[in-house]
């Protein structure tokens, strides 16, 4: 049963330039981890922008948990997806905690579940004595985990990871894979991971696909 | 079929309030400059003729002269001193590399009517020399007064715009270059002229720009020392004859030089881009001077601090303190308040509109970001004059236009209601300094990370809750200081003031030049010193010389 179909996806930036991504073919199964290695400059980025609705593909079809994001007639913006994503800087809100950054994407849920549900997501991430802390008092890997926790918390049907680890020291890096790892399995989420470090996407990820043509691992 | 289903996709990808109220922004800061220019096509008053044949070569023929001589004057003396004061070292080097910016904060026609006085027969310049040394001099040799002495303000009033931003390029990105030079053996002269001259020339052109439209757009100078020049004209010409066609038509004519200046600038600069060699370019280290040098700099830097700002002020407060228990009263406080209120309320449109305006920019595609902000610019560099009469002849006509509505209400036949009223004045400010706000707005939206927004949209968060709740509270900074900048720059606005204010409407400018045109000159120096002070506020959020500088 697949859980999010890309069909035939095609992007460019103007009109002048190449195709970035061109007829590009992916499905995922519900809790299913799939990796995108690639160079940078290979549209990897991009190919998750068009999934999060922060781009609009020239051509192709989206469907996310049986709902058509975007093709030929559709577009559903960004906000009105339930996509969630992890940017390749985190983008947490300078001027918010910890805490607060996490809290900004439950405007949907009653008042009261709210405290709740950002607990246990810094929980989840193990943060909770960082909630009251400012974005620059964080190390890069509590970044990192707050921006997942932030990402999480609205329960997208599916979550982007964009070069999780591409702001972190090398030493970091092992233990932090097996920590997003087990995070994501636990919380059971449909995942696309891009990245330029093969490692990334073996630790991680059931399967890799190319940009283009599907590859096996 | 496809295609059209896809652009109407695309397009309903904007949200549609941000862009609509972008558009119209535009369109009414554009609206008194199409009204100008399309005065070319009507048909011409009568009066015109009359301008035209026997007035128009000596307005034009005046206003090239001004714009010449105080560019070329305000180049040498701006370049110099930024060159003094970031190639070399020299005692109170860093009290000047701020210090020599504050002229700017006295208004132009201050400096006229002040200068004027002080070099007159009576005043203390020629008063001291007669009376302590016995020293008569013969009229008109040191008199700041005609067209001589409209050069000499303007100069020493804008000078500070080439210092400023010659200065600024020189320390961030000058350093690579001149240092190699320095090593290859190149001696300071030639230094001076073959390396940071070709290299800071887009500097100097950007500043001399600022101060060719500034020259262009005064009216104060100029028609205090009676040089005609356009801009004079334009107003000789409303209140003189209420000839609005004619004086469009002026505009028009001025608007075609601003215009032929800007595509002069453009054609100039096309071959020549310089780019930084490296994006985190060192500051240029100044040289130590000998003793001689030393003494040389500091003189010429004292000489033009003395004569552009210290002496100046110091007459003015001095006249202040002699007047000040006359001229301070309750009439005073009611025209502190207009000059304050019409300000904040116009700087609070501006930043609304900017606000808006800039993040509709931020979210389109490139080129039409790049139309969109220019036009939101555009009214810095048309002089007030023409803006002036570009909005009374928009708001004569919305009168003429809404004359039903108007003898419905019982205001009788051809009632003059917006065009009468404090709207006209507010509106003006509005379209006049938008690019001050904008451009404050859009610094700091390019320092907000463009990730931030696309992170809170993931999140769920609409266009307008992305703004309220993450834009806005980074933003806030950049607003304030634009704000303020703007209130500063509408308090001391004269050429805008004097034309639209409403019948018995009167702020601390006008009533300033007022006093001095009337020769009350001791009269006019309380206003004037508070306008001073008021304006010292801007040079201080620009350059912020106590290092107060929030990360």
């Amino acid at each position: 049963m697949t859980f999010v179909t890309i069909e035939n996806l095609s992007f460019r930036y103007s009109p002048k330039q190449p195709r970035i991504i061109d007829g590009f073919s992916l499905s995922l199964r519900q809790g299913e981890i799939v990796g995108i290695p690639g160079p940078s400059g290979s549209g990897k980025s991009t190919l998750l922008r068009l999934i999060a609705g922060l781009e609009v593909p020239e051509t192709g079809k989206i469907v996310i948990a049986g709902r058509t994001v975007v093709d030929d007639r559709t577009y559903v913006p960004a906000e009105k997806r339930g996509v969630g994503m992890v940017f390749q800087d985190y983008a947490l809100f300078p001027h918010l905690t910890a805490e607060q950054n996490v809290m900004f994407g439950l405007h949907r849920l009653p008042r009261q579940q709210r405290a709740g549900r950002v607990r246990e997501m810094l929980e989840l991430v193990r943060l909770t004595e960082y909630a009251k802390r400012y974005p620059h008092e964080l190390s890069g890997g509590q970044k990192q985990r707050v921006a997942l926790a932030r990402a999480l918390a609205p329960q997208p049907s599916l979550l982007l990871l964009d070069e999780p680890f591409s702001n972190l020291d090398e030493e970091l890096k092992a233990s932090i894979r097996r920590e997003l790892r087990d995070i994501l399995r636990q919380a059971g989420m449909t995942c696309i991971l891009v990245s330029h470090d093969r490692a990334d996407i073996e630790d991680i990820c059931d399967r890799a696909v190319a940009l283009g043509v599907p590859l096996a691992v | 079929m496809l295609r059209l289903s896809a652009l109407k996709r695309n397009v309903g990808r904007y949200e549609g309030g941000w862009l609509a109220i972008s558009l119209i922004a535009a369109a009414l800061v554009l609206l008194p400059i199409a009204f100008v220019l399309l005065s070319l096509f009507a048909e011409p008053s009568p009066n015109w003729a009359h301008v035209r044949r026997y007035l128009l070569a000596d307005y034009i023929a005046g206003s090239a002269m001004l714009v010449a001589f105080t560019a070329a004057f305000a180049a040498v003396i701006g370049v110099s001193l930024a060159w003094l004061v970031t190639g070399y070292d020299f005692p109170l080097r860093r009290f000047f590399r701020w210090a020599l910016v504050l002229p700017l904060a006295i208004p132009p026609y201050i400096a006229a009517f002040t200068y004027r006085t002080m070099t007159s027969y009576t005043g203390f310049i020629q008063a001291t020399l007669r009376n302590q040394f016995g020293i008569t001099v013969p009229p008109g040799t040191l008199e700041v007064m005609s067209e001589r002495g409209a050069v000499f303000i303007l100069t020493i009033c804008l000078f500070p715009y080439v210092f400023l931003i010659t200065r600024t390029y020189l320390e961030k990105q000058s350093a690579s270059y001149i240092e190699n030079a320095i090593l290859l053996g190149k001696g300071h002269f030639s230094i001076f002229f073959r390396v940071v001259l070709p290299v800071a020339r887009p500097a100097i052109v950007a500043g001399l720009m600022l101060v060719v439209f500034e020259v262009l757009g005064d009216y104060g100078v100029a028609n205090y020392f009676g040089v005609p020049t356009v801009s004079v004209a334009i107003f000789q010409t409303w209140f003189g004859m209420y000839d609005v066609d004619a004086a469009l038509r002026l505009a028009a004519w001025l608007m075609v030089i601003v215009i032929g200046v800007f595509a002069a600038e453009r054609f100039l600069r096309q071959h020549r881009q310089y780019a930084s060699t490296t994006t985190q370019a060192r500051p240029l280290s100044p040289r130590k001077l000998g003793k001689a040098g030393q003494a040389l700099a500091l003189g010429y830097c004292a000489l033009v601090f003395l004569v552009a700002f210290l002496i100046p002020v110091a007459q003015i407060a001095v006249w202040a303190f002699w007047t000040y228990e006359d001229i301070w009263s309750p009439a005073f406080l009611k025209l502190i308040m207009n000059s304050l209120t019409s300000a904040a309320l116009a700087s609070a449109i501006v930043m609304v509109i900017a606000v808006v305006t800039a993040r509709t920019c931020r979210s389109l595609s490139s080129a039409w970001a790049y139309g969109l902000s220019r036009l939101m610019t555009a009214g810095y560099a048309v002089p007030g004059a023409i803006i002036a009469i570009g909005v009374l002849a928009v708001f004569i006509a919305l009168d003429e236009l809404l004359d039903p509505l108007y003898r419905s209400l019982g205001y009788g036949d051809n009632a003059l209601v917006l065009s009468m009223s404090i709207a006209m004045l507010i509106f003006a400010y509005v379209i006049r300094f938008m690019a001050m706000g904008y451009n404050a707005v859009e610094a700091g939206y390019e320092k907000i990370n463009r990730s931030y927004t696309e992170a809170a949209r993931t999140l769920g968060r609409s266009q307008t809750g992305v703004f309220l709740r993450i834009e806005l509270p980074l933003l806030k900074g950049a607003v304030l200081s634009g704000f303020v900048l703007t209130v500063v720059e509408i308090i001391k606005e004269l050429p805008l003031t004097w034309l639209l204010r409403p019948f018995n409407f009167e702020t601390m400018s006008t009533r300033a030049y007022k006093y001095a045109i009337d020769e009350r000159i001791l009269d006019a120096s309380l206003p004037a010193l508070l306008l001073i002070a008021i304006s010292l506020i801007s040079v201080l959020v620009i350059e912020r010389p106590f290092g107060v500088r929030k990360t």
